[in-house]
């Protein structure tokens, strides 16, 4: 699973979740990609389990990237605790992904195969997603 | 090549107002320029233009009718919107019949590869040098019965007459790997399952099965991690 392995400061703000993504929009590496339609923080279980679905789909065929990285630490305080006594313990690592955002690459299978492995893996994550393909990118 | 034609419209106004104006009015702004001459601002019907890129490619060879005069051009970048997938602006470059010009083509893969390779394009688009009226839509590659380690690099390339290659001869664009036989990805998986906490209920019948419905439901795992242990992260 996704996560860092040595952090300047253990927690930090929320990140900011407007605005859409400025880079990363476009497929580098693969010839089908999951591109984001909505800001959301995605978070490491959550990425390892999309990949596990996309390749329990593609089995043997095909190379999966992944194009964002959990880097982002989100506190919670423990459940009937009072407010106040400083900031929660570290709970998650998140991605934080604003619309526009290509997420996972994916190539070497045929597209039917790469349509229906993305679509169970958009399933596991938590915004609207859509298939996009190198050639829809001209 | 076929032949694209398009009338633009000269553009007296500019900035983002502007812009939108013309992008309302099914038009996309653009630039025009090359050989030393003045930038002409123009706009291109977006329809015939998508159209243009649809079915010629990036390297399109586009003949722009300006004000009665025509001229040949090639799209030199294409701005698009991510998530609307409008095109934004388009810059033109001026280009003239029999005139070499460098172009990246797109690496095209054709014919499947032995049964137990893994194909992987490692560099999408070869830089070209080559006639303008004669600039390949895209380089077929035959990879029928190729296996691990016979990948092929550029200098392999089957180039159309006339072209010559600018990429290095030696850089890899299909890498053919071997496959990680089924045991090794289903080693790897149910590590990766068991770190994440992602429990398969049917994982053994699914194994051997025909592939569809493998991947069973998982709404403990879609939950959100809650249940990461924070001293990990500290």
């Amino acid at each position: 699973m996704l996560i860092p392995r040595r952090v300047k400061h253990r927690k930090q703000h929320h990140p900011d979740r407007s605005g859409r993504a400025k880079g990363g929009t476009q497929i580098n590496f693969g010839e089908y990609a999951i591109q984001a339609l909505e800001p959301a923080y995605v978070t490491n279980r959550q990425i390892e389990s999309a990949r596990i679905a996309m390749t329990r789909h593609i089995r043997r065929g095909g190379k999966v990237w992944i194009s964002i990285y959990p880097d982002r630490p989100l506190t919670k305080k423990p459940a009937e605790t009072r407010m106040g006594s400083g900031k929660g313990s570290p709970e998650w690592w998140v991605a934080n992904v604003k619309p526009g955002r290509v997420l996972f690459e994916l190539s070497g299978v045929a597209e039917p195969v790469a349509r229906e492995a993305m679509r169970r893996a958009i399933h596991k994550l938590p915004m609207k997603c859509r298939f996009i393909t190198r050639e829809g990118e001209v | 090549m076929a032949d694209f034609r398009l009338v633009a419209e000269a553009r007296t106004e500019f900035g983002k107002g502007s812009a939108r104006r013309t992008r309302r009015a099914g038009r996309i702004p653009a630039v025009l320029y090359g050989h030393g001459q003045d930038v002409v601002h123009l706009s291109l019907p977006a329809r015939e233009f998508a159209a243009i890129l649809r079915n010629g490619g990036t390297n399109a060879l586009i003949t722009v009718v300006l004000d009665g005069t025509e001229q040949l051009a090639l799209t030199k970048s294409v701005q698009r919107d991510p998530l609307t997938r409008v095109h934004e602006h388009v810059d033109l470059l001026v280009v003239r019949r029999g005139e070499r010009v460098t172009v990246d083509v797109p690496v095209v893969t054709v014919g499947e590869s032995g049964p137990e390779a893994l194909v992987s394009v490692e560099l999408n688009t070869v830089s070209l040098e080559a006639e303008a009226t004669a600039i390949p839509e895209s380089i077929e590659v035959d990879i029928t019965g190729r296996g691990a380690g016979e990948g092929v690099t550029a200098g392999d390339l089957p180039l159309p007459a006339g072209a010559t290659l600018l990429t290095d001869p030696e850089a890899l664009v299909i890498n053919v790997m071997g496959a990680p036989t089924a045991e090794q990805l289903d080693a790897e998986l149910a590590e990766a399952e068991a770190e994440a906490g992602i429990e398969r209920e049917e994982s053994a019948p699914a194994e051997g099965g025909i592939g569809e419905g493998d991947v069973v439901p998982e709404p403990q795992a879609q939950g959100g991690g809650e249940s990461i242990e924070s001293t990990e992260n500290s």
